[in-house]
């Protein structure tokens, strides 16, 4: 489902370079749930952003269903259109209500006839406990509230991957299992996701496989089981231990 | 959570009423000292001259323009048909009911009044109220689609779009709004009516060439105001809109621009307030707006204590209502 090769990025800041991400090689299998591990500037989120342009890898090769997204030729949009993205800041329309929030993309990107796109964002609204609020504006939900707002929203075009990044990072303890119960119920579902977090937890539970980012590069890839009990590398195991 | 009590305090205590006071002392003060100085160089005031400027009755006849005779005078509801035959033929005149100065039978010659009647007209200086808010309307309507365009020009990354922003954006703050407007007629316009003419097509009047000065001046603006209010939008807006799969234009269109113009509102709405004070220097190209009017009418009236005051109110209450609706807009945005 997706197949990455290779991929570097440098960014450039005050004439300094910041090599963000090093010969990252990895590859994600339909239905699978990956979880991206690794400790502060380790590249991770770099990593997942390249994944829908949103950072652009300059070199390598990134194959999403089948589609190089780095080909000068593709149409970008219509590979975002299939890759739901939730961010760390929630990131939805202030100026929109819940449901407007939800049925805009589909309506504008897909040309869903309206009834539709709200029939669809009712339902999705839901799912993810919030059906309720759908005529509030953002700005009046809590940050759980409004990161399953944020959910449903890259649901509504009905991805064929999803990618989080930091999902609970900004949310209170409190608010972080209502995101993570969201999150649990589409990987039971199938949905192919990748999750950047810190949630070791969720890790644990959900993942089908781990991977463990350190300085742009990847360390360790492996199931829960192995990274979390037998990890091979020195690395692995000096961040684990600072974390668990 | 002392300071607003401390606030309502000294709004009740005899302070209070004691510089409400003085506010109004001062006023009174400057009204009168105004008076009274008028008196000293033996000003009349007459303040009841001036409503006819802004609409007046104009006395009208109307005249036969045969000889002959009135043959008869058939009331049809409101108005009278007066039928006169004379030796050539029959004319007949349609005239209010009531304005009728002749009879049946009555002998008419050429240059005769058969009625008079009074009919209201618009004032000089409503017309020039007009113009003035017919000016700054149609500028303003192209100064936001200017501003819009080059604002997002402005922003872009293709260096064709973004340098000629930059320069137009550039030269039109960094030279005075009479300057241009004196190019736009007198250069531009003597260019654009001189082609026009040779390809046999009508002049262009010089209003037009009024309304390009101030759209393109006001433009310029809106396009600093607009990049500024695009780019305080958080980039994570962006990011989220594109990540849906909306392209640039349909993230602006439905994201960011929303958001963007609700910010800059309370800018816009100063900006379009000098607009309309600006129109007023739209007179020296022969632009009969309310500035010119007044003019012209202190000219013919030697009035000018009462119409340059009437002058600066007239403005107050086009500058005011526009300052009313756009908060009106601003409020109700706020409210959703």
């Amino acid at each position: 489902m997706i197949d990455v090769k290779n991929i570097s990025k440098t960014f450039i800041s005050h004439s300094t370079e910041v090599k963000a991400l090093v010969n990252v090689t990895a590859r994600i299998d339909p239905g699978e749930v990956v979880v991206v591990l690794g400790p502060s500037g380790s590249g991770k989120s770099t990593f997942i952003r390249c994944l829908n342009y949103l950072n652009v890898a300059d070199e390598g090769s990134i194959i999403i269903d089948g589609i190089d997204i780095l080909d000068p030729k593709t149409d970008i949009n219509k590979v975002r259109a299939e890759v739901g993205m939730v961010f760390q800041s929630f990131n939805l329309f202030p100026h929109k209500t819940v449901l407007e929030n939800v049925t805009i993309a589909p309506i504008v990107v897909r040309k869903k006839p309206k009834e539709e796109a709200i029939k669809k964002g009712m339902a999705l609204l839901d799912k993810v406990g919030i059906q309720e609020k759908a005529d509030v504006y953002p700005d009046q939900l809590s940050g759980g509230q409004q990161q399953r707002v944020a959910i449903a929203r890259a649901l509504a075009m009905e991805p064929k991957i999803m990618l989080f990044d930091e999902p609970t990072s900004a949310l209170d303890p409190e608010m972080v299992g209502e995101v993570l119960d969201v999150m649990k119920n589409l990987a039971r579902e199938g949905m192919t996701m990748v999750v950047v977090t810190h949630e070791m937890g969720f890790a644990r539970e959900v993942a089908d496989r781990v991977i463990f980012m350190d300085e742009g590069a990847v360390v360790e890839v492996g199931t829960p089981e192995h990274f979390f009990k037998n990890p091979t590398h020195e690395r692995t195991k000096l961040f684990l231990s600072q974390i668990l | 959570m002392s300071s607003p009590i401390a606030l309502k305090r000294s709004k009740q205590g005899n302070h209070y009423y004691f510089w409400v006071g003085v506010f109004f002392f001062i006023v009174i003060s400057v009204v009168l000292s105004l008076y009274f100085s008028a008196l000293q160089i033996d000003y009349t005031w007459r303040w009841y001259r001036i409503p006819k400027y802004f609409a007046y009755q104009e006395q009208v006849e109307i005249k036969a323009e045969i000889d002959g005779e009135a043959l008869s005078i058939l009331k049809k509801g409101e108005v009278s048909v007066v039928q006169v035959k004379g030796l050539e033929g029959t004319e007949s005149y349609t005239v209010p009911e009531g304005a009728l100065e002749i009879e049946e039978g009555d002998t008419i010659f050429y240059g005769d009044v058969l009625a008079t009647y009074k009919k209201w007209r618009v004032g000089i200086l409503l017309e020039g109220l007009w113009l003035t808010l017919k000016v700054s309307i149609i500028a303003i309507v192209f100064g936001i689609l200017i501003g819009l365009f080059t604002g997002l020009a402005r922003i872009s990354s293709n260096p064709a779009l973004k340098w000629s922003a930059i320069t137009y954006i550039e030269m039109i703050r960094g030279s005075p709004l009479l300057v241009q407007i004196f190019i736009w007629y007198f250069v531009l316009g003597t260019l654009i009516n001189n082609i026009l003419t040779k390809h046999g097509i009508g002049q262009i009047p010089p209003l037009w060439f009024g309304v390009a000065a101030l759209a393109g001046f006001t433009g310029a603006y809106v396009a600093e105001m607009v990049r500024a209010g695009i780019q305080s939008i958080h980039r994570g807006q962006t990011e989220a809109a594109r990540s849906l799969g909306m392209t640039y234009v349909k993230s602006m269109r439905y994201v960011i621009l929303p958001q963007a113009l609700r910010r800059i509102l309370p800018p816009l709405s100063g900006q379009f307030i000098s607009l309309i004070k600006d129109s007023s220097l739209l007179g020296i190209i022969a632009i009969r707006e309310l500035t010119k009017a007044t003019r012209e009418v202190v000219t013919t009236s030697l009035q000018p204590f009462e119409l340059w005051f009437v002058c600066a109110l007239l403005y107050l209450v086009l500058t005011f209502s526009l300052s009313m609706l756009l908060q009106y807009l601003e409020r109700r945005q706020l409210a959703v």
